[in-house]
């Protein structure tokens, strides 16, 4: 019985460990993907300050009485597009994150449910080849946390742009950098090598 | 020849519906063209705005020597210098071609609003003020067409004069943001709105390039 629990356990953290794997890649494409338009957003932020900036009157654009607030509507649009895409990718990012938290709340549901069995000398085993179960669900826990914590940073900075706070607007790509975390990236491709022997066995 | 009879049918259409179908065609072909020249002027202008700013500082040393009489009248020109002086000329004339370009799209947007004013002359006298009974396609009466065009030949008059002011200053400005407020009207043609593209789409439709 010991031993069904703990490689029905391994079986159920090893799937935990692709899905996390796959999850890492399309996470950062998708983070590729939204580095232009996180960038082309500050550069509408700018373009809307300088707008803001400039004293009509004194230019040659006196000609066109309207222009300043045709200009504006145009950039405010351009900026909506960005935003919608940005939107789209942040979908993406949210599912990849469900997937993940669905599989280690799988994961750990499993663990609880047969306490018996996996006690903690159980848990706390290991060998060459295999990490302990208990440092492996830390990992899972940590990664998914890490994700989850990634996500909703990101969401929130896009969250609080407003159109007439141009401040914000032109500090998104600074801010959205500012976000990553290379300690965080390197922990997950850490607890992807620490487990590339178990998850291959 | 009676070109009523054969209203909305493709290929065989004559006289007047010909003519405004051709020119439906002709309107979206301008405008796809104009708006190939207007990103290809988009990078001409932002290498002309590079070039000016980064040109600056050169200025301002000469303006620093400026106690040196000499100095101040005639700037030493390194290579450097000559080279991007060169450069911004060469982009400006390529910008200018390009505005060029725009106005001959403009002209012939201003021939297709006096054929169709025209056409509408010719119905009126053929069929009185109230026209002819029967839509030449759809829905539209003729006058309709002129209008459309008439607005749609307003918007890009009105963008291509902005062009030619953002031409003439482009390479005098030293304010940065200025420069990126000609850079962004130019890209994002203020004048050129949704309801641009919607009289555009509602043209096509109407004349039976587009099926609903």
């Amino acid at each position: 019985m010991d031993q069904i629990g703990v490689s029905t356990c391994h079986q159920n953290l090893k799937q935990c460990f692709h899905t996390l794997e796959t999850n890492h890649k399309a996470w950062n494409s998708v983070l590729t993907e939204c580095t232009p338009l996180v960038s082309s957003l500050g550069n509408l932020g700018e373009q809307l300050r300088a707008l803001d900036n400039i004293q009509v009157g004194v230019t040659q654009l006196h000609h066109f009485p309207d222009l300043q607030e045709r200009l504006r509507f145009k950039l405010l649009q351009a900026v909506d597009v960005v935003l919608g895409k940005l939107t789209n990718k942040m979908d993406e990012l949210q599912k990849l994150l469900k997937t993940l938290s669905n599989q280690v709340s799988t994961v750990f549901q499993f663990y609880e449910q047969n306490t018996d069995t996996l006690d903690l000398a159980t848990c706390t085993l290991r060998s060459a080849t295999s990490p302990s179960i208990a440092d492996m669900l830390e990992w899972l826990q940590d990664a998914n946390s890490y994700y989850r914590q990634q996500f909703l940073r990101r969401k929130h900075l896009l969250q609080v742009l407003r159109p007439d706070d141009l401040s914000l607007v032109e500090e998104v790509p600074k801010r959205w950098e500012s976000v990553d975390s290379p300690d965080g990236e390197e922990h997950i491709s850490d607890t992807l090598s620490r487990v590339s022997f178990f998850v291959d066995s | 020849m009676d070109e009523s009879l054969t209203p909305g049918t493709k290929g065989n259409l004559t006289g007047s519906a010909r003519k405004l179908k051709d020119n439906a065609a002709d309107w979206h072909n301008f405008i796809l063209k104009w708006d190939r020249l207007n990103d290809e002027g988009s990078t001409t202008a932002t290498k002309i705005v590079n070039l000016v700013l980064s040109k600056e500082p050169v200025k301002e040393t000469s303006l620093l020597a400026g106690a040196d009489a000499d100095l101040a009248i005639t700037p030493p020109m390194g290579a450097d210098t000559l080279r991007s002086v060169k450069a911004l000329e060469e982009e400006c004339s390529k910008l200018q071609e390009i505005v060029e370009k725009m106005t001959r799209v403009v002209s012939k947007m201003e021939k297709i609003v006096s054929s169709e004013r025209g056409i509408c002359d010719l119905e009126t006298f053929k069929f009185g003020a109230k026209g002819r009974d029967c839509p030449l396609f759809l829905s539209w009466p003729t006058s309709d067409f002129a209008d459309v065009s008439t607005r749609l030949c307003k918007c890009y008059r009105q963008e291509l004069a902005l062009k030619q002011l953002i031409l003439q200053e482009l390479a005098h400005t030293s304010d940065p943001q200025l420069s990126m407020v000609y850079l962004s009207a130019w890209l994002y043609q203020p004048y050129v709105d949704d309801q641009t593209k919607l009289l555009l789409e509602s043209l096509l439709l109407e004349t039976g390039h587009r099926t609903l």
